[in-house]
């Protein structure tokens, strides 16, 4: 990142969209609170009453012949401007996307980002088209399945989304708080079980791959509390055909909040909210610290739901899996193993873990 | 060895103990180096400057999509959309004029959010802890080059159409962006909303990966394009551009050869005269043994001197005339052409060599025939100096038929056609005009002196016996020297001829395709890729004045057709006014035309762009029209002196159903019998309170037309002078010669009772003699090559009809301006030969 | 202009007497006969036609000043043919273009025709040329493109005479070459040009002659030709002759001999 006296690139946009996020109009927006009516497919897409919002699918995929891949695909709405313009180049909205795809056999991860306008069709998260997309990345969500597709100029994934289990609506009365206090909470929706097929190119080489994918969908303005520092998220997907969802808020001063909490969904797709009593989830070693941003991520954690005699240990098979971004906050999001137990039977799973607010310079995380 | 010492005895010594006309004749060589230099190198400027402005800010693109009155919007996000790792990158491309200066600049617009996925994009300073989104949605932000405002948040007013607004400078573009001359961004929003251009961008960058191939991308995303919209490799509107420009930078190019033409002639005339002068000397050198190649070498190097001390001075002399040159040349570039600002001026190693090979080549090349002759002269050679002169006499009748079958195969090389879409054999046929003109002037002078002299000597009395006998008895200098100035003076005639007879074929043009009352356009300077619009409410809000009778609206846009820029455009038709004024070549009334113009898909063409594309009345056209291919009707190619890439013009009503956008380029403004056009002019000027358009009456927009005319044709004088200058200064080099030459003739005078001042008006005699021949020769010749230039050179590079006029008062003002220009050259030698020592000289042999 | 001329630059003689020599080659003239060649007489001043007295001429050279001349007088009486004999170098064309108002002296004065040289400038001297001087040269020094009048005319267009053809032609009869008239000079014999150009230095009727080695570029046959007509010249039309010459054949054709060397005059024979 070069920066001269007095002026600095644009690669360092991201401190704007903080800014922007900070100084935005809240009052144009709403703030996510109880008793949200959701309306499914419309819910699937986009909510402009709500300053951000994301769509975000990981996965563990691996090919026929035991090819291991980990995938992350993030679409990131920001509210800017709820200024009436009839212009599609004003921009009321920035749309971000992340991907990011862990090759866990070979040991390489690669990310890539972009940020775009609506502009006339170029980004967008359209229910009449059922489908959110920037650029050539995009998501076309149908009630039975959900088409994926992300490319640079030396990777490509099109993969294909079978929901196993109906849609999650994390939280209680409709919202997942994330701190004390109105408002600081998120519409949040998962398909926690997404069976997945298709195909991916890395360096020339296709291969056909299948697995398991998890999607999350909120929308928010502006949930963190103010000395909220980031949070931790786990998205699990164990082997005998439950999942289990957990966040920790985290303090600047490395308190956990009280709102921290999670899901555990039954195989029969049935969920149960876990406030954060209900669970642990505690680093357990392994730190690694980034070559780009110097954060320092624990990549082990422990991982106890006793209400249903649950006991794990998160690992990763890839150190790397930091999203370091030009546009927005770095953080760690990547594809991880579960070895435990559940009521003294063995238990295996793959699943998602996430660290945000461990890079410097990304203090009061809000975004993503 | 031996030939250093032959050089060094032939020619250095003669060099040096002459050395005014040395001098002299190296100026004027390097002039002509210099000349075409300066020319190559500011055309390249020109050039240049017209690829890095619309480059700005645009990164790595293999390929764009433009369409005639706007690339549709929405294919941004279709394109954005494709599943390829293609880069899209859309680009709103206009101009603004900068308030406080009147300087035209280039506007654009760009996608700043999309910017920032561009890993080769130019980036922007901004200052700490802003950033460019901070102002994405503000219609005022400005984004400049240094050059235009230095501070951030300083204001900038820019014209743009026909508003002038305030913006606000939140940062600059990066040095690294490569930019000529000051840039103004904007984020695509923003210059959408300031340029008009709502729903569509004047232009999509593409870039697509290496693999499969690039032909294939360029198929695979046509299929996928509307049929109006065009795909096209990056850059080629720079190219088209430049394919337009090379007509006129390769005539230009010739243009400015003519001062290195008439350096040749000069010398030619050095060495025949070193030769002629040496001929004892080279009988001595011969008997003592040197070889005939050894002869002929030490003459090429006398030239080949010439040519590298010439090329060495032309170098810095090129770069300071260039200087100039490019102003004079981005001036004509912007209103015949394309809105260029001229880049750095590099003498590049090309460049350099380039003036080193013309300056050698031509020197070497004009020196051949002498050098020949020199070696030729055997060694016995005991030189009476009538014989050279009778030489001449003899070869005089060989030349003169050898110069009239030059001059019919002039006249067939002219009517040969283009070469590769240049007038190739246009020029070759004015070289032999030259040549022959050169040939047929010993006759000429033969037969000219006699009454010259006796028309003279009543009025001048000895001196001019003296001198015209002189001149006629050595007849070959003479000749040269008549050849060189006449060549200079023929070549200004010509092109004086042509530019008079085109600047009196536009202003007849002018008077009858400019009917109405008034005109209005945008303010700013106006330019030929420039479509700044009028918005659309004033010429409704002037209909309605009253005096107004009818307002015709006029919209212009780029088009490119066949790989070629033109203008498509619409006029008004519907009234009756409206419809005068058009001359077709096919000699149909006007009304006639314009009234089918009105109806279906109709369209008339300018004589250039009938040339061009080779047009006819009849044919079908299809228009690229917004993303649709539209068919049309050729019904009609029209005279137009105003646009070279060409017109396409449709009716108004018919432009709208394919390109709605109701802004104007320009209005024409009828009134009512008997209105009284001052006080129209106030209700007007009241009418387009709070837009920045110009109002001109009748009369003044043809004065403008004529100004921007003589303004794209500052160079062609500006060459011709050089040329003129080279060969006065030639004269006076010769001049300077022949008083060494015939010095003991002058001693001899001074004996026989001459006074200085006899001696002195002898010499300006003779000035003024070879000046009277080149200036009947080269009026004479001027008027054969002009009629090459108009009705060959003209037709075959620029395709328009120009019709033959004599420029009198400018052809005498030029002629006499040469005149003088010639006798004064005479006053040095003059001054020499007064003050040559009659004792001295009368005694030397 | 003539008269006037005259009065204001001759010298008074107390002033010119002050500037005599020691010694002075006095050359007097034969007795005043008419004139064959002359279509009008010749006026002279009473006294001789030319005067030199006690004239020395250096000139400066690259290493060093030469004396070409060194104390030299002489007085030529009207109608005398006069012979400067002596080596090349020894100051014969010195004196001749000091006798021909070519140049001035270094010291001393040159009296032509009752004018001191002295003090006239350029245009006098030109003046003074044109009225009394006609010049013939070893090389005959024709135009080559003038035609044979107009080569004899040269010196009445020069000094601005109008209808000079009948003199020319006058002359040139007087020469011999009455029928050479339009022709060109390549196209005439050495002697023949050497008679044009002596028609040329007559035409404009000059008080004196100054012939610098005019059979130097002949055989001796057309020299003597050449030396004949002269001496018709000096007997007939009284004009006085200074020809300088290397050769000692001819002295027995003129009426003085002066000697020079170095410079100097050695001896003044009259014949």
């Amino acid at each position: 990142m070069r920066s001269s006296p007095g002026y600095i690139w644009i690669r360092c946009a991201a401190i704007v969209l903080l800014l922007l996020a900070v100084t935005g109009h809240a009052a144009d927006y709403d703030r996510a609170l109880p008793g949200y009516h959701y309306q499914f497919p419309r819910d699937n897409f986009d909510h402009p009453r709500y300053q951000t919002e994301w769509w975000y699918y990981t996965g563990n995929i691996a090919s026929s012949n035991g090819h291991r891949f980990g995938f992350e695909l993030t679409f990131f709405r920001q509210g800017i401007s709820r200024r009436p313009n009839p212009s599609p180049w004003y921009v009321h909205d920035l749309y971000l996307a992340h991907f990011a795809l862990s090759d866990l056999t070979g040991g390489r991860y690669q990310h890539a980002e972009r940020i775009n306008r609506a502009g006339p069709g170029i980004a967008g998260a359209d229910a009449a088209q059922h489908a959110v997309w920037n650029g050539n990345w995009r998501a076309d969500i149908e009630p039975n399945s959900q088409q994926l597709q992300a490319m640079t100029n030396d990777c490509r994934m099109d993969l294909r989304l079978t929901p196993v289990k109906p849609i999650v609506i994390q939280g209680r009365n409709g919202i997942s708080r994330k701190a004390a206090g109105v408002g600081h909470a998120s519409h949040y929706l998962s398909f926690s079980r997404l069976l997945t097929s298709g195909s991916i190119r890395v360096q020339g080489v296709r291969y056909t791959v299948s697995g398991t994918s998890w999607m999350d969908h909120e929308f928010f303005t502006g949930s963190m509390a103010p000395d909220e520092e980031g949070w931790d998220w786990v998205g699990l997907q164990l082997d005998n055909g439950t999942e289990l969802m957990l966040y920790r808020m985290r303090h600047k001063d490395g308190s956990v909040d009280p709102f921290s909490s999670g899901s555990y969904i039954d195989a029969g797709g049935r969920s149960t909210f876990l406030a954060s009593a209900d669970f642990s989830m505690r680093p357990d070693g392994d730190f690694w610290t980034s070559p780009h941003t110097r954060g320092r991520y624990p990549l082990r954690w422990h991982i106890a739901v006793p209400r249903f005699g649950l006991d794990c240990t998160v690992t990763t098979s890839l150190d790397n899996q930091e999203l370091s971004s030009r546009f927005g906050p770095s953080y760690w999001e990547g594809a991880v193993t579960v070895q435990g137990r559940q009521s003294r039977a063995l238990l295996r799973g793959v699943g998602y873990l996430e660290m945000t607010g461990y890079a410097p310079g990304a203090a009061n995380i809000e975004f993503p | 060895m031996p030939y250093l010492c032959l050089f060094l005895r032939l020619i250095v010594r003669p060099m040096l103990r002459e050395k005014t006309r040395s001098l002299l004749v190296l100026f004027a060589v390097s002039l002509g180096v210099a000349v075409a230099l300066a020319i190559e190198l500011a055309g390249d400027a020109a050039a240049s400057s017209f690829h890095t402005s619309l480059q700005t800010v645009a990164g790595e693109y293999n390929l764009e999509v433009r369409a005639a009155g706007g690339v549709p919007q929405s294919l941004v996000g279709d394109l954005a959309r494709l599943p390829w790792a293609i880069r899209v990158t859309p680009r709103i491309e206009d101009h603004a004029t900068v308030a406080a200066t009147g300087e035209t600049i280039p506007l654009i617009g760009i996608d700043f959010i999309a910017h920032a996925n561009d890993p080769d994009g130019a980036r922007f300073s901004l200052p700490q802890n802003t950033s460019i989104f901070n102002d994405i949605n503000s219609p005022d932000a400005l984004w400049v080059t240094r050059s235009l405002c230095d501070h951030v948040g300083g204001t900038v007013t820019l014209l743009i159409n026909d508003r002038q607004h305030a913006y606000t400078v939140r940062g600059f573009l990066p040095s690294s962006a490569q930019v000529s001359g000051d840039v103004a961004v904007m984020d695509i929003d923003a210059a959408q909303q300031a340029t008009g251009k709502r729903g569509s961008v004047d232009r999509i960058l593409l870039k697509v990966p290496d693999r499969p191939g690039f032909a294939q991308w360029q198929q695979r995303i046509r299929t996928l394009l509307p049929p109006g919209v065009q795909l096209l490799p990056q850059g080629s509107e720079t190219a088209a551009n430049r394919r337009m420009l090379a007509a006129f930078r390769w005539n230009l190019r010739i243009l400015s050869y003519i001062a290195l033409l008439v350096g040749a002639f000069l010398i030619y005339n050095t060495i025949s005269v070193s030769v002629v002068r040496r001929r004892a000397e080279i009988g001595t050198v011969r008997a003592l043994g040197a070889g005939r190649r050894a002869v002929l070498l030490a003459f090429l190097a006398e030239a080949a001197v010439f040519g590298v001390l010439g090329s060495l001075l032309a170098l810095p002399l090129g770069r300071f005339l260039a200087g100039g040159a490019v102003r004079l040349l981005s001036a004509t570039v912007n209103a015949l052409y394309v809105s260029s600002r001229p880049g750095p001026l590099a003498l590049s190693t090309g460049s350099m060599a380039l003036a080193f090979v013309v300056g050698i080549g031509v020197a070497v090349a004009s020196a051949l025939a002498p050098a020949l002759e020199a070696a030729r002269v055997p060694p016995t050679e005991a030189m009476a100096r009538g014989r050279r002169e009778y030489d001449v006499r003899v070869e005089r009748r060989r030349d003169a038929v050898l110069a009239v079958l030059l001059a019919l195969a002039a006249a067939f090389t002219s009517r040969l056609p283009a070469l590769g879409g240049k007038p190739v054999f246009g020029y070759i046929a004015a070289l032999l005009l030259v040549a022959a003109s050169a040939l047929a002037i010993p006759a000429l002078i033969t037969i000219l002196m006699p009454v010259l002299s006796a028309a003279l000597r009543r009025l001048l009395g000895v001196e001019a016996l003296l001198a015209s006998r002189s001149l006629a008895g050595s007849l070959r200098r003479t000749s040269v020297l008549v050849g060189t100035l006449s060549t200079a003076i023929a070549m200004m005639t010509s092109v004086a001829i042509m530019v008079g007879s085109f600047r009196q074929t536009v202003v007849t043009w002018m008077e009858c395709q400019l009917p109405a009352d008034f005109y209005l356009r945008p303010a700013g300077e106006p330019g030929a890729d420039r479509y700044p619009t009028i918005q659309p409410g004033l010429a409704d809000r002037i209909a309605k004045l009253p005096g107004v009778a009818a307002v015709s609206r006029f919209r212009a846009y780029p088009l490119e057709y066949q790989g070629l820029p033109a203008t498509l455009a619409s006029a008004e038709l519907d009234s009756p006014q409206a419809r005068q004024g058009t001359e077709f070549l096919s000699g149909q009334p006007s009304s006639v035309v314009l009234r089918a113009l009105a109806t279906g898909n109709n369209t008339i063409v300018s004589e250039p762009f009938a040339n061009k594309h080779h047009v006819h009345t009849g044919d079908a056209l299809t228009l690229p029209l917004g993303s649709r291919a539209v068919p049309f009707h050729v019904i009609g190619i029209f005279y137009d002196y105003g646009d070279e890439g060409g017109i396409v013009l449709l009716a108004r009503s018919t432009m709208l159903r394919y390109l709605p956008d109701p802004a104007a380029s320009s209005l024409a403004v009828y009134l009512t019998p008997g209105a009284d056009l001052e006080t129209v002019r106030a209700r007007i000027r009241e009418a387009a309170a709070g837009t920045d358009v110009l109002l001109f009456s009748n009369g003044e927009i043809r004065r403008e037309g004529i100004r921007t005319f003589d303004q794209t044709f500052a160079i062609t004088y500006a060459l011709e002078a050089v040329a003129i200058l080279v060969a006065v200064l030639g004269v006076a080099g010769a001049l300077i010669s022949i008083v060494i030459d015939r010095r003991r003739e002058f001693g001899l005078l001074r004996f026989l009772g001459a006074s200085t001042s006899q001696i002195r008006g002898l010499i300006l005699v003779e000035a003024g003699l070879i000046g009277i021949l080149a200036n009947f020769v080269g009026l004479l010749l001027g008027y054969l090559l002009s009629l090459i230039l108009i009705y060959v050179i003209n037709q075959q590079s620029f395709g328009w009809t120009i019709q033959f006029h004599w420029p009198v008062a400018v052809l005498i003002a030029a002629l006499s301006g040469v005149y003088a220009a010639t006798v004064l050259a005479g006053l040095y030698p003059a001054s020499v030969a007064q003050h040559l020592n009659p004792i001295e000289v009368i005694h030397e042999e | 202009m003539t008269d006037e001329f005259k009065s204001r630059n001759a010298a008074p003689p107390e002033e010119r007497g002050l500037q005599v020599p020691p010694i002075v080659h006095s050359i007097v003239s034969p007795d005043e006969s008419s004139c064959s060649f002359s279509s009008s007489p010749p006026s002279g001043n009473v006294g001789p036609v030319l005067s030199i007295e006690g004239v020395t001429k250096t000139y400066t050279t690259e290493t060093e000043p030469v004396r070409a001349l060194d104390n030299v007088s002489l007085a030529i009486e009207a109608g005398r043919f006069v012979a400067l004999v002596g080596r090349s170098g020894c100051g014969k064309s010195t004196l001749l273009h000091l006798a021909g108002a070519m140049d001035f002296p270094s010291e001393g004065q040159v009296v032509l025709d009752g004018v001191s040289t002295r003090h006239l400038c350029e245009g006098e001297l030109t003046q003074l040329r044109r009225q009394k001087v006609g010049f013939v040269f070893q090389s005959f020094q024709l135009l080559h493109t003038l035609s044979v009048i107009e080569n004899v005319e040269l010196p009445l267009l020069l000094a601005g005479r109008a209808d000079p053809r009948p003199a020319a032609l006058h002359w040139l009869a007087a020469v011999g070459l009455a029928d050479l008239a339009y022709r060109m000079p390549h196209q005439l014999s050495g002697g023949q040009m050497q008679r044009v150009a002596i028609a040329r230095a007559l035409v404009h009727g000059p008080r004196i002659l100054l012939a610098d080695e005019p059979t130097g570029n002949l055989d001796s046959a057309t020299g003597n030709s050449i030396l004949e007509l002269l001496q018709r010249i000096s007997s007939e039309c009284r004009t006085t002759i200074l020809m300088a010459t290397h050769s000692h054949e001819f002295a027995s054709a003129v009426d003085v001999v002066v000697r020079m060397r170095d410079g100097r005059i050695e001896e003044v024979a009259v014949r």
